[in-house]
């Protein structure tokens, strides 16, 4: 290949270079080594990662180069193009360089490619094999090592196989921010390793293993589960949280075996946090539910015969149905389980969101950010509510990378100060009650009751994005809602960015899954038209069904026992009603008191489409056979049409074409096209103005009950090596508010209010605001929703030393 | 008439006599002695074990992905440390191969970096249905003398079972000098090492290489 | 052993506000654990961490770079034998052997008492001396078997005035006041050990620059 082959097209200002006798352009201040990509010619590299600053550790991309003083070999990852410089990169003294960099770094490199994970698709491999010497003049012993050594759960180091690029570390140091590797001792025993019982446990983890030009880091999951040549892939998107990172799904055998990041520009750059990676895990489960199942009398489950369970579930439908959840689904399945409700049944009671996130007709009201715009230089991303890391970890490194260098300011509203605390320019440690308060100190120019200088945002007027999520579950969500009225009303330019915990939930907006006032199109005409009220907030449906008003409950993927904030409610709810039927692949304490259980396909078993939190469109690549009898989300709901009592032909037709073809649930004028696919706009509506309630000052502490990334989710729960990464429940309290009540590390603390009372674990955090008890949801040991009442809008809690053990 | 003029030929050819060898020696093919086997036939495989009796494959999988007919599939898993099946990390856990597909192109030979598959000379065997035609393990693999197993379906003969080891291994210039040109052979358990082959030294020194 | 004392700590703050960004302390605080436990123990790595604001792991890197700081105990004594060339030549590596012997260990080992770990190391920069060893890194230079004994002698029996194995960074931490620039003019400097040496060849049977 020469580069005069390269179809790309050629610069034609810039800094003037001459490339193997071409004359070229860059870009000013551009790497050698992009500039030659650019230009078609590759330059052969280890430790260059065009997301990551160069070092220049490997030596691999050295080149012939000559800026007026005569040629001379120099690493181009670590040369910016200077006017008339002439570089070669196929002359006899680049070829020498290359070989010898290679023969060197195969010296010690174990010939252990037969059994190694990266054999194949390895870089080192290829490079040897294009660029290398073919054989070696070493014929002494190789460097010795234990062989794979486990660093963290997920990840595995084989040191005999590391070249010592840096790559590895370089990211846990700048991108993720997790120094928890590092290049120990010297010389010829420089290695990579943790610090004895820290432990990699970062949640960008798998990216070390897909950044590895070696096979010296191994996935756990993946770990001798399939060679390189056999995998097969589809281009997909991860749909664990809301922020759309483009991955590969790659199957050996049809099973899932490894899911790859995509460098998307405008989303994820390639970083993948560890949920998003390894989540496959759980479509191999034992536990998974592979055929339709209903609950005996004796509360066992027995296998049904499709036809049987879809008939007892239409029936039940016709009753006086509810239905919960959606935000798991495709937008494919989302619309058409929306017209199967709504048109097919007349269910007006449905909510995808489960109450405990951000409500639907907030997020319509105001007008969007892409990550592109939040993130551009220059302006200030202001994050109200939850750490990013825990809600969107991949979208979270790039706020960090650009924080970071300074091109964007970071003021951050939380209970608990987020990940970027330290480098943000102001952390503000807000309470349950008082979110809008600050936020509104924050923009005004005189001196607060708590201090003067959390006006940090006053004389700004750079393009402004709110990135929200909700803070706090036990609090009410109108504390948020205004909060964003306030910055909205200070700063009418803003724009927004919702982080949503669950996947496809603007999907389930636009599909009309989610309560609120919807504008959609019509079919056949382009206008959009305001449709009525459709759906019905989650709180009110479990209220409704625990008063008996409601005979089914659809559980569409939903587990409101373990996400709904008011645990005693959702529980009532579902003891209530006749018949719940859960459409899911797993038991789960919601999934336990279903009469009917059918089973659905999951991640990589299904096509479609995904919408992230910004509006964009993505796709979702079926890579596998779904198993046993399990039916995706699109055929149940399209078979349910069927059977539906009132079922008439034209809805039916139109629902087997959507079957067939791919529905078209979203009017496409809709979509605006950037660089990086289809995006959504979607219309601003005058916004709702909420008073929220002033919160009554009482003793103790303000109960936040906040999310990581590791939770009892269902999916986690069933994927083997993932599901021992949920924390044990610890509640978090300010050292201040430790010692004001006499509070000893160490020691068990006494958490009561008049709805429970518990002796938990705890320990001091000066991240946890003042006044404030932080404690995580959905993990094991406790349940801190026990302290909940939902119709209160700041939940109190008295702690006291407990009992010394 | 034109068609008369081909007779000539056919006649011609009558009279030049057989020109199809029998592979069954003796007189028209009745003796139960078989012609000898040139050398190097690609016949029935082998998995191989080392002289200490572990097993040569390692379970890459390396066989199953060259081969053209895609009739091999493996699955390695991991040594148990205090009693393992093969040296290193990783052992053949199963090994089948389809003989309704091989076409004993000796790819997979190829294509072993530990010698673990080679091929004997024996290509007489036959099933009476698609099940017995796929050999796993337990046919392939050979017994604690390092001989191949000879099933009972199979018509071994003498010599057949010999030199089936790694036939392809030349010494690279940078390896031992004394084969600098010649083929050598991997130990072969239960039949020795053989004697390297001089070969033509088709691999010329680079210009470099003499300074 | 365990973590900075209450007393270092004190001190890792005061050389910590030296320096206009905290992790700059990093090699001086590794000095004063190995200080207070003569070598650096995994938890004083970690207090190290806390103090600097970075993580363990990047004390580590820093800390296993350099041969110096030790990570596992060593003896009072770090007896480093030099076996490079010039010293190779003069017997250093018949020197290593009977050190070996007389001491009852291998190069690496400390003896039972906990006073002597022996090293074998390379260059030590006293060419002109060899063969050569450090105790403590203070040099001893034109050794035999005889004077090797006569120095572990007069160290068992306290004649000899080393400081312990770790009191380096105490050396660096207090400079004097007039060498803080750290030049001297040549005039002022000290005559070389071998110089002085050679000049009173009769003064002393063994020269040991134990400058503290």
């Amino acid at each position: 290949m020469t580069a005069t082959e390269s179809s790309a097209v050629k610069a034609t200002t810039g800094v003037p270079f001459t490339l193997n006798g071409q004359e070229l352009h860059a870009e000013e201040g551009e790497l050698l080594i992009e500039a030659c990509d650019k230009n078609g010619v590759h330059i052969p590299r280890f430790c260059y990662h065009k997301r990551m600053e160069s070092v220049g550790m490997c030596r691999m991309c050295i080149v012939e180069v000559d800026t007026g003083r005569g040629p001379a070999l120099q690493p181009s990852c670590m040369l910016t193009v200077t006017p008339e410089m002439k570089v070669e990169t196929e002359s006899e003294a680049t070829k020498d360089a290359q070989d010898g960099v290679l023969e060197l770094l195969l010296a010690n490199h174990p010939l252990d490619c037969p059994v190694c994970d990266k054999g194949g698709e390895c870089p080192l491999q290829d490079n040897a094999f294009a660029y290398g010497p073919g054989e070696s003049r070493f014929v002494e012993e190789k460097r010795h090592f234990e062989k794979p050594i486990p660093i963290s759960d997920l990840v595995k180091l084989d040191r005999e196989r590391c070249i010592l690029c840096d790559r590895c570390t370089r990211f846990a140091s700048d991108v993720a921010g997790d120094s928890l590797i590092h290049f120990i001792d010297r010389g010829s025993s420089t290695q990579v390793n943790t610090f004895p019982d820290h432990p990699f446990a970062s949640y960008y983890s798998g990216n070390t293993v897909q950044i590895c030009p070696v096979g010296a880091l191994t996935a756990a999951p993946y770990r001798f589960k399939a060679r390189p040549w056999d995998l097969t892939g589809s281009p997909s998107t991860a749909t664990v949280d809301s922020s759309g990172s483009r991955v590969l799904v790659q199957s050996s055998q049809d099973k899932v075996v490894r899911i790859q990041g995509v460098d998307s520009d405008a989303v994820n750059w390639g970083w993948l946090s560890d949920k998003e990676r390894f989540i496959y895990e759980a479509n191999v489960s034992e536990d998974r539910i592979l055929q339709p199942m209903r609950r005996a009398v004796d509360g066992s489950l027995e296998p049904m015969r499709w036809n049987d369970a879809l008939k007892q579930t239409s029936e039940a439908l016709g009753k006086k149905a509810a239905a919960i959840g959606g935000a798991r689904l495709t937008l494919e399945a989302q619309h058409v389980w929306q017209k199967v409700l709504a048109d097919e049944f007349s269910v007006v009671s449905y909510d995808a969101s489960l109450g405990d996130d951000v409500s639907a007709d907030v997020v319509d009201s105001l007008p969007k950010a892409t990550y592109d715009w939040a993130f551009n230089a220059g302006s200030v991303v202001v994050v109200v509510g939850q750490d990013l890391k825990e809600i969107l970890p991949s979208i979270y490194l790039r706020l960090r990378g650009v924080v970071k260098d300074g091109s964007v300011e970071l003021v951050e509203f939380n209970y608990k100060s987020g990940s970027l605390a330290k480098l943000a320019r102001k952390s503000v440690q807000s309470r349950p009650g008082e979110l809008a308060k600050d936020v509104k100190q924050a923009f005004t120019a005189t001196p607060g009751e708590r201090s003067s200088d959390l006006n940090c945002l006053v004389d700004t007027d750079k393009p402004l994005t709110v990135i929200f999520s909700r803070p706090n579950v036990a609090e009410s969500a109108d504390y948020l809602t205004e909060a964003l009225q306030v910055i909205q009303s200070v700063r009418p330019d803003a724009h927004f960015l919702p982080a949503f915990r669950r996947g496809n939930t603007v999907g389930a907006q636009l599909a009309g899954l989610t309560p609120g006032v919807r504008e959609v199109a019509t079919e056949d005409e382009i206008i959009v038209e305001q449709v009525a009220v459709v759906g019905r907030p989650t709180a009110e449906i479990l209220q409704e069904a625990a008063n008996g008003e409601v005979e089914t409950l659809l559980l569409l993927g939903a587990d409101p026992i373990s996400d709904f904030p008011d645990k005693a409610l959702a529980e009532a709810a579902l003891d209530a009603v006749n018949t719940v039927i859960a459409v899911d692949c797993f038991e789960n304490p919601s999934v336990a008191s279903a009469n009917v259980i059918l089973p659905v396909a999951m991640y990589g078993e299904v096509n479609g489409h995904f919408v992230n939190s910004e509006g964009r469109l993505s796709p979702l690549g079926a890579r596998v056979t779904a198993p046993g009898l399990v039916r995706s989300d699109l055929e149940i709901a399209a078979s349910l049409a069927k059977t539906a009592p009132q079922s008439n032909s034209d809805a039916q037709s139109s629902l087997e074409t959507s079957h067939m073809l791919g529905s078209e649930p979203i009017a496409w004028d809709l979509l605006e096209l950037s660089s990086e696919g289809a995006r959504i706009k979607t219309p601003t509506k005058p916004i709702q103005r909420v008073k929220a309630d002033v919160p009554t000052v009482a003793d103790g502490l303000r109960l936040v009950i906040g999310n990581k990334l590791w939770d009892q989710g269902t999916i986690v729960e069933n994927s083997r090596t993932l599901a021992g990464l949920c924390e044990t429940f610890k509640v978090r309290i300010n050292p201040a508010d430790a010692d004001r009540f006499g509070l000893t590390a160490g020691a068990e603390i006494v958490v009561k209010n008049a709805k429970a009372t518990a002796s938990v674990p705890f320990i001091t955090d000066s991240s946890v605001a003042e006044g404030v008890l932080w404690a995580p949801a959905n993990v094991r040991g406790f349940d801190p929703r026990s302290f909940v009442t939902f119709s209160e809008s700041v939940c109190y809690v008295e702690v006291s030393a407990g009992e010394q053990k | 008439m034109g068609y008369l003029a081909g007779f000539p030929i056919t006649l011609k050819k009558w009279f030049e006599g057989v020109t199809t060898k029998n592979y069954r020696a003796g007189k028209g093919g009745k003796s139960d002695v078989k012609a000898p086997k040139p050398d190097r036939l690609h016949g029935r495989h082998v998995l191989n074990r080392y002289e200490d009796g572990l097993e040569k494959c390692i379970g890459c999988e390396l066989c199953a992905g060259v081969c053209p007919a895609k009739c091999i599939y493996v699955r390695g898993a991991d040594n148990n440390p205090t009693d393992p099946t093969s040296p290193g990390e990783r052992f053949g856990f199963v090994y089948e191969i389809n003989y309704l597909r091989c076409i004993h192109c000796d790819l997979c030979v190829e294509a072993c970096p530990t010698e673990a598959i080679t091929e004997s000379k024996l290509f007489e065997f036959s099933f009476e249905d698609r099940k017995s035609a796929i050999y796993t393990k337990n046919e392939l693999l050979v017994d604690e003398d390092g001989k191949p197993q000879q099933l009972p379906w199979e018509d071994w003969r003498e010599g057949e079972d010999k030199a089936t080891s790694g036939w392809m291994r030349a010494t690279a210039p940078s390896g031992d000098s004394n084969y600098v040109g010649k083929v050598a052979w991997s130990g072969e358990l239960g039949y020795g090492v053989r004697q390297p082959e001089s070969v033509e030294l088709t691999i010329k020194p680079k210009s470099g290489d003499s300074k | 052993m365990s973590r900075l004392t209450s007393a270092a700590v004190i001190e890792a703050e005061e050389i910590i506000a030296r320096y206009p960004r905290k992790k700059s302390a990093l090699i001086p605080l590794l000095h004063l654990a190995q200080a207070q436990d003569g070598y650096v123990a995994d938890d004083a790595m970690e207090h190290i961490a806390e103090l600097l604001d970075i993580t363990p792991v990047e004390v580590l890197g820093t800390c296993s770079f350099y041969e110096m700081f030790k990570r596992e105990p060593v003896g009072k004594y770090l007896v480093n034998i030099c076996t490079n060339i010039s010293c190779q030549l003069m017997g250093g590596e018949e020197l290593l052997h009977h050190a070996e012997k007389t001491l009852g260990i291998k190069s690496g080992g400390t003896t039972e008492d906990g006073m002597f770990t022996i090293e074998d190391v390379e260059c030590i920069a006293a060419c002109t001396e060899a063969p050569c060893m450090q105790v403590n890194y203070r040099y001893a230079g034109r050794l035999d078997e005889v004077r090797f004994d006569k120095i572990v002698s007069e160290i068992r029996e306290g004649k000899l005035a080393i400081p312990a194995h770790g009191n380096l960074g105490d050396v660096k931490q207090h400079i004097p006041q007039e060498r803080e620039s750290g030049i001297k003019p040549p005039e002022q400097t000290e005559a070389p050990a071998w110089f002085v040496r050679r000049m009173s060849e009769s003064e002393s049977e063994v020269t040991i620059n134990a400058n503290k």
